[in-house]
This record gives structure tokens, sequence and C-alpha cells, in this order.
């Protein structure tokens, strides 16, 4: 659909009165078309400019600085260091560490928020569909509004919350369960999962319960002149039809979890005990600001970067075979 | 269809089902309402008994905000960085969406790809190029490097969240601006911009709170308190000493609170936005 849209002809300055749009765009004059094109590309050229000034250029300068050698601390002289920020890379058990803390990070993370988004959502559409009435509708929207507000809070104030929550001398989970555990520090990885999937819950929640709201309601209709029960329905019907939007989901929070955490590692772990959570971008951090090595880190950054850009075109790839 | 429905009897399986919810929206505002409570306490009841109910509940770790951390001065920076990402996102944001909407040039395709590949960088690793260059340029320690920072992260974001809002609009009423003698840009800021308002809308929200909840950029390029907004003035009070509890808590909601308003009252836009983002 969206791909038809995007295929439309676009209008033609001063062409409007005759037929209809279709025909204008058969055939245009040279000189429209080109001017057409000119006013696309002056329309999106701040912005462009914007981008290639503040992200490309500085992309590409971190490339040439990831072949250099550059330590304040140690001179303040930038020389050439050919490969020697990747060999300490490759070879570097520190590196190693943070990769692996951020592959399980990531995996777990989108794992648990799925699996309670996607629950709450079947529930919540359940919910919607059987009450009418308006007390029932007042109840959804409220629920929405409780259920949204993870989102909306800042990751450091989230990250600030858990830190209460789970502090072992006056947090009420240990209160409650009558223990004596230092979440943070005994079980730190859990811990900044539990954090970050209590923020990004919401996220998987509306997407997934718009795609289930989008079902035709005559086809639970016939699920349950069959006789289907309330798993067979979500395990038969909902699940295989809202699955395509649960693969983009959890490919989109993947990439985002793996590229993008940071404040909650930073503000309840730091990165610790020793380098326990130390998370690939935290680790990028620390190199550059705490250690002040900007080769090392420029290495790091760029195969961060890579990375992300590999992972970005393979989620466009993902999303169009899924919109297909 | 509905009758069918309201035709079956109220079933245990709803009583659970509303349950289960309740349970599960409890489980979700637990942490942000346990800091609340919690900032109302004084440091010495914080620590006294985890359980305990609010017995007089004060404002002190309030007050402490802006007494020893500089939160008057931050509020401010925080409000203009945000604003500041409103106007560099949008403004550029909807021109760009609109032009690759409206008029697809040679390789606008190429580049629209491009942009979606570039919202996933590792902002971390954007941050070690951008620290030199802001620093070659004497940009350190002002509110400009945290905006262009933040910004430049956003912007691809609200160029792939508006184009799908200018492909939904009826091309006719442009046409007829066209007509009647508009330049392309004419009919952007008094037609298009109209029309596609609630997107428009959608895109300011989100990166307002892109702005007001950036850490990453603020901690970076900012060491002092004349260009340090409320994120970043937060982790002064985690020193390798001492943990304010108390003032942390406080803080937390404070910085909380703006965007919880926001996105309350501008909750249908928010969804919208969280439904096209990705």
């Amino acid at each position: 659909m969206r791909q038809a849209v995007r295929n439309l002809p676009p209008p033609v300055a001063g062409e409007g009165r005759g037929g209809g749009v279709g025909s204008l765009a058969q055939v245009p004059g040279r000189v429209r078309l080109r001017s057409r094109r000119l006013t696309g590309f002056g329309l999106a050229l701040p912005a462009l400019i914007f981008v290639f000034a503040f992200m490309v250029y500085p992309v590409v300068s971190l490339v040439v600085l990831s072949f250099q050698e550059y330590a304040p601390l140690r001179s303040t002289a930038t020389t050439f260091a050919g490969l020697a920020n990747y060999v300490w890379l490759a070879g570097s058990d520190l590196v190693h560490q943070s990769i692996w803390v951020t592959v399980v990070f990531t995996a777990a993370s989108v794992a648990v928020e799925m699996a309670i988004g996607l629950a709450i959502a079947v529930l919540l559409a359940k919910l919607v569909v059987q009450l009418r009435s308006q007390p029932g509708r007042l109840l959804t929207r409220l629920l929405g509004g409780v259920f949204i507000l993870p989102f909306a809070t800042p990751a450091i104030a989230g990250a600030i919350a858990w830190k209460t929550l789970l502090n072992p001398q006056f947090g009420p989970v240990d209160a409650i369960f009558h223990t004596d555990i230092a979440w943070f520090a005994q079980f730190p990885l859990a811990s900044v999962i539990v954090a970050d999937a209590w923020k990004m819950m919401p996220f998987v929640l509306f997407l997934m319960f718009a795609a289930i709201l989008s079902i035709e309601p005559e086809q639970y209709e016939a699920a349950r002149l069959d006789g289907a029960n309330g798993w067979q329905e979500f395990r038969y019907l909902t699940f295989p039809l809202i699955l395509p939007v649960v693969a983009v989901t959890a490919a989109f929070r993947a990439v985002d979890a793996f590229t993008k955490i940071f404040d909650t590692v930073f503000v309840t772990t730091g990165g610790g005990p020793a380098t326990d959570t130390q998370v690939f971008p935290l680790l990028i951090w620390r190199t550059t600001f705490d250690y002040l090595n900007f080769g090392h880190a420029s290495a790091l950054a760029v195969v961060a970067i890579i990375v992300s850009a590999l992972l970005g075109a393979s989620l466009l790839a993902i999303r169009r075979a899924s919109s297909t | 269809m509905s009758v069918l429905i309201r035709r079956r009897p109220v079933t245990v399986s709803r009583v659970v089902v509303v349950a289960v919810l309740i349970g599960a929206a409890v489980a979700t505002i637990a942490p942000f309402f346990w800091l609340a409570v919690s900032s109302l306490k004084t440091e010495a009841d914080i620590f006294a008994s985890p359980l305990a109910l609010l017995k007089a509940p004060t404002l002190a770790n309030y007050a402490s905000l802006f007494k020893q951390f500089h939160f008057a001065i931050a509020t401010l920076n925080s409000i203009a960085i945000s604003l500041g990402v409103v106007v560099i996102s949008v403004g550029l944001g909807g021109l760009a969406a609109y032009g690759f909407s409206r008029y697809p040039f040679t390789g606008s395709r190429v580049l629209l790809s491009g942009l979606l590949i570039t919202r996933m960088v590792t902002p971390a690793a954007l941050v070690v190029p951008l620290y030199l260059i802001m620093n070659a340029l004497g940009l350190l320690n002002t509110l400009i490097s945290i905006i262009l920072g933040i910004a430049v992260l956003n912007l691809p974001f609200v160029i792939w969240v508006l184009r799908p809002f200018f492909d939904a609009l009826p091309r006719e009423i442009e046409e007829a601006g066209l007509v009647d003698g508009l330049s392309p840009f004419g009919v952007f800021l008094r037609i298009a911009v109209r029309l596609a308002a609630p997107g428009l809308v959608t895109v300011a929200l989100l990166s307002f709170i892109a702005g007001w909840t950036d850490l990453l950029f603020p901690m970076s390029f900012a060491t002092t308190p004349e260009a340090t907004p409320l994120t970043s003035g937060l982790l002064q009070m985690q020193t390798g000493y001492k943990i304010y509890w108390g003032s942390l808590m406080a803080g937390g909601v404070y910085l909380t609170l703006p965007t919880l308003i926001l996105s309350f009252a501008l909750q249908k836009y928010l969804i919208r936005g969280l439904r096209l983002g990705y």
C-alpha cells in the first residue's frame, strides 16, 4: 500500500487544470521535470547539509583517527599508527567481554520485553473488544495511560527508580522478600535487564496492540464457532497474523538495545562491578573520556558504526520483506 | 458482531483478564510511584524503614535541588536544549520529508535508506569525533554543541516519521495552491504544514522529549553548571564518596514530571509516533 502511494507521480506546477494527476506526469516537459527534481533536492538540502556536517564528516574523521595514535594523557601529538588500534581491539579481553555482555543484554532484554509486551497487548485487546460500555472504555484508556508511563520516563530517572527499589539498605524489594541482596552488585546484568525491559516494554505493547486490533473481527467469530479456546485462538489465529509485526518489532528493539544502551547502565552499575556490565557504548565512552585514548576509542567506535550500519541495513531488508 | 459478543455471559475468564491487567498496571507504575513517595521523605526516614508509609511529607529534597545543585539554571538549560532540538529537527526535517514525499529526485530513495541507517548509529560512537570537532570550534561547554549533537541523531527519525504523513495528504489542495501561483515552498508553508499538523505535533513532542531526556551529549560536552541541563545535573548527586539519595530521588521525579504531563496530554500523538517510528 505504502509502495503504491510512493509511486504516484508527483504534482507538476501549473498543470493542475487538465485531467488527473496521472495524465500530467505522462508527458512532463523536460524543463519542468528538472525543476521539479531540483525543488525536491532544494527542500531536502538544509537537512542533508546538516547531516553531512555533523554526522557524515565526523564519521569520516573518526575513521581517519582510528588509524592514528592520539592519547592526550601521554602526548598531545597525533601520530600515524597503522592498524595498531585495531590490533589492540582484536586482542583485548576487555573488548571481547564488552561485546559478549552487550549481546547477552540485548537478547535477554528483547526476549523479556517481547514476552511481557505481547501478553499484555493480547489481554488489553481482549478487554477492548469485550467491554464496549462507557466504564469499560474508561478502564482501557486508563490502563493505556498507565502502560505508557515507563516509556515517558527519562531513562536516567527510570534508572534512579530501580536503583532505589533494589537498594539493599532501604529498597522495598529486599524488605518484602526479607532478603539482603545488593541486586546491582550481585546480579548486575539481570538487574540492568529488568530495568531496561521495564522502560521499553510499552513500545512493544503498543505496536502489538495496534497489530492485534487490526485483525478482522470476523476471523475470531469463525474461530469461536469452531470451538477454539483462548489459547488456541492466540496460537493459531492471532499469533500467525501478527508474526510479521512481531518480527520487525523484535528486530528493531534488538538493534536499538544493542546500539543505544547507555543511560541505564551508566547510572545503575556504571559498567561494574569491575567491568561485568560494561556494554559496548559504555566501553567507547570510558575509553574516550576516562582513559582519554582517542585512537583506541575511534577504532571501537568504527566497529560500532559498522555493526550498526549492517544491523540497520538488515532491518530495512526485514521491513521490506514483511510489508510485501 | 458486537451482538454476538455481548450475548456471551460475563465469564470467569474476563475477570481473570481484568485482574491480570490491573496487576500488570500496578507493577508498571510501582517503580515511579515508589520514587515519588520516597522523594517526599527526609533522608533519615528513607533509611529508617523501607516499607514505612509516608508520615510527614516534606519538600526539603526538592528545595535542595535548587540550593545545592543549580537546578534553576539546569531547568532553563533543559528547556533551551529541548526547544533547540525541536526547531532544528522539525524545521529541517519537515522541509526534507516534504521534499522526499512530493518531489522525489534522482537518488532520493537511496538517501532515505541511508537516513534509516544513520538512525542506527551508536550515539556513543558519534560522540568521539563530535567532541573533537566541538573542541576545535570552541563550542564545548555551550548549549549549542549539545543541541547539535542531539538534533543530528534525531533528524533522520523525524524525516522517517513525517514522510508517510505527507504521502497520505490529498494532493488536490496543494495543486490548487500551485495553480494559484504559490511557490512549492509557499505551498509547504501555507498548506502542507497545516494539513500535516498532527504529524508535526507528534514529531515536535518526540523531539522535545529527546532533548529533555538526553544524558550522553550533556555529560560529554559540558562540565560547567552554566551549560549543564537537568539530566547530567543529576549525576552530581552520586559521587564516588556519597550518594545524596533524597536529592537524587527528587531530581528524578522533577525531571520526569514534564515528560509525563506532556505524554498524558498528548498520548494520542505519542502512541502514533511510537507506531510510525519503527
